[in-house]
C-alpha cells in the first residue's frame, strides 16, 4: 500500500488553475522532496495532503485512507511543518510542546519534553516565551514536537529556511529516523543541495503540471 | 483524549495566555469603565431616570464588553497561523468550540463581576438582597452571548473587516438573550416578585441551549472553511 496516493488532483481559485492532473504515489518509508518556481502550487498542494484545503479535483488517499471523506482518520497520522509554526507567542517552549502534544491525544511526562528540547538545541530555553524566540528557534522547536509526535507522514514546507547548519543537521536526522520508522516525509524546498543530501524520491512541480523523478533524475535536478 | 481533556486545554492555553498579556481583560475593562462614567455623569442630574434606565445601561455595557473579548478570542490564533493547529487537530471541534466558549464565559464574566460594584456605587443601587439572583441573569445571559460569539468570532477571523463584521453579525442574534436579561436584571433591581421575571430566565436557558447546541454542531463546519 501506498502512503500516498494522489490521482488526477487538481486546484484552481476561479479561474486561476493551480495545477491540474497531478498523479503520483509515495512509497512509506521515503522521502519525497517537491521542486518547483515559486507560485508552482508547492505549498498548495502540501495543504491539500495536510488536510488545509480541499483540492478542485481528482482524490487522495493517506495511508489508505480518503483524505477528504475520512480527514478526521488522516489528521490523526499526520503533521504538518508550516511557514507559520503553529506556535503559540506567550506560551514557553514547553508549554506549546505540552499543548500541541494533548490536541494530539499525547501526555507526556517532563523528561521527555526536556529531551526533546535538548535534542533540538534549545534545551536551555524550555522556560522561555515563544515571543523571545528567534525565526531559527520556533523552527527548532516545531522539530520537537514532530520528534515527540512520531507522525506516519511528516509535512515539511520549506524546512531549511532561517536554520543554521546545526538545524538543518537536525531536521535531516528527524526526517532519517521518521524513514527507519516506516513513515513518510514529503517536503517542499529551493534548496536541492540540502535535499539531495536525504530525499529518495522527487519531483519537480511547473506550469500547473508535475514531473516525477526517477533517482538518477533526483540527483542530476539536484547537481544542476 | 477524552473530550473533557482537549477542553480543559484550550481553557488552560487561553487563560494562561491572557495572565501574561491581559490583553483583552484590560481592553475590556477599560471601554467599560468609559461607558459606565459616560452614563454615569448623563444621568447624574436626574436619578430616578437613571433607576429605569439602569437594566439597559448594566447590557449595553457588558454586552460591548463582552464583544471586545469575544472578538479577540480567534484572533489570537492567527498568530503563526495557529488556527490551522486547531483545525489539523485530531480531536473533536466540539471540544475545541466548548473550550474557546468557556474560556471567553470567565473573561466576560470576570468583568462583569468586577464592574458591578462601579454601578452600585455609581448608580445607587440596593442590591444587597438580590445579589444572587443578580448573578444567575449574569451567568445565563453571559453563557448565551459566549455561546453565539464563539461561533461569530470563528466565522468572521479570517474576514479583513471582522472588526465590524462581528456586531454586525453577532448583535441581531443576540438580541433575544440581551433583551430577556434587561428585563430579568430590572425586575431584579425593582424588587419585583419573582413571578414577575421568571420567564425571562427560562427564556434565556432556552437561548443558552439552542445557542450551544446550534454552535457546537456549525462549528466544525466554519472551522474547516
Amino acid at each position: 500500500m501506498s502512503a500516498i496516493q494522489v490521482t488526477g488532483l487538481s486546484k484552481a481559485y476561479g479561474f486561476y488553475r493551480i495545477f491540474e492532473e497531478v498523479t503520483f504515489a509515495i512509497h512509506p518509508g521515503t522521502c519525497f522532496a517537491l521542486f518547483g518556481p515559486n507560485g508552482a502550487g508547492k505549498t498548495t498542494l502540501l495543504r491539500i495532503l495536510a488536510t488545509l484545503q480541499t483540492p478542485s479535483g481528482g482524490q487522495f488517499t493517506i495511508y489508505g485512507q480518503d483524505g477528504v471523506a475520512e480527514r478526521d482518520a488522516v489528521r490523526s497520522i499526520l503533521l504538518f511543518i508550516a511557514h507559520g509554526t503553529h506556535l503559540y507567542e506567550e506560551l514557553s517552549a514547553t508549554e506549546n510542546l505540552q499543548f500541541a502534544l494533548a490536541l494530539r491525544g499525547q501526555s507526556l511526562e517532563p523528561a521527555q519534553l526536556k529531551r526533546a528540547l535538548d535534542q533540538t538545541g534549545i534545551g536551555a530555553y524550555g522556560n522561555l516565551k515563544i515571543r523571545q524566540f528567534s525565526a531559527g528557534m520556533k523552527k527548532r522547536l516545531a522539530l520537537a514536537k514532530a520528534i515527540l509526535a512520531q507522525p506516519k507522514l511528516l509535512l515539511l514546507d520549506e524546512p531549511y529556511n532561517a536554520l543554521d547548519d546545526g538545524g538543518v543537521a537536525i531536521t535531516n536526522q528527524l526526517i532519517q529516523d521518521t524513514m527507519k520508522r516506516g513513515g513518510t516525509v514529503v517536503m517542499t524546498t529551493h534548496d536541492r543541495n540540502k535535499a539531495a543530501k536525504i530525499a529518495t524520491e522527487g519531483a519537480i512541480l511547473q506550469n500547473g503540471h508535475m514531473q516525477l523523478l526517477s533517482p538518477e533524475q533526483l540527483q542530476t535536478h539536484v547537481l544542476s | 483524549m477524552s473530550f473533557l481533556n482537549t477542553i480543559y486545554w484550550v481553557v488552560w492555553k487561553d487563560l494562561i495566555s491572557e495572565w501574561r498579556t491581559r490583553e483583552t481583560i484590560s481592553s475590556m475593562l477599560f471601554f467599560a469603565l468609559i461607558v459606565i462614567l459616560v452614563f454615569s455623569f448623563s444621568f447624574a442630574m436626574d436619578q430616578d431616570a437613571a433607576r429605569q434606565l439602569i437594566a439597559g445601561i448594566i447590557w449595553v455595557a457588558f454586552t460591548f464588553t463582552g464583544i471586545i473579548g469575544i472578538g479577540k478570542s480567534f484572533t489570537s490564533e492567527l498568530q503563526n497561523d495557529c488556527i490551522e493547529f486547531l483545525q489539523m487537530s485530531p480531536v473533536p471541534k466540539g471540544a475545541i468550540y466548548l473550550g474557546k466558549v468557556t474560556a471567553n464565559f470567565l473573561f466576560m464574566f470576570a468583568v462583569e463581576i468586577l464592574l458591578f460594584p462601579l454601578f452600585v456605587i455609581f448608580f445607587n443601587l440596593e442590591v444587597v438582597d438580590s445579589v444572587g439572583m443578580l448573578l444567575l441573569v449574569f451567568f445565563l445571559a453571559t453563557l448565551g452571548l459566549a455561546a453565539v460569539g464563539t461561533l461569530f468570532s470563528a466565522l468572521t477571523v479570517q474576514i479583513r473587516a471582522r472588526e465590524v463584521m462581528l456586531p454586525v453579525l453577532l448583535l441581531p442574534l443576540a438580541v433575544p438573550v440581551i433583551i430577556a436579561a434587561v428585563e430579568a436584571t430590572r425586575g431584579i433591581l425593582n424588587g419585583d416578585p419573582y413571578n414577575f421575571y421568571s420567564q425571562w430566565l427560562h427564556l434565556l436557558l432556552i437561548f443558552d441551549i439552542i445557542f450551544t447546541v446550534v454552535s457546537f454542531w456549525l462549528f466544525e463546519f466554519i472551522l474547516d472553511s
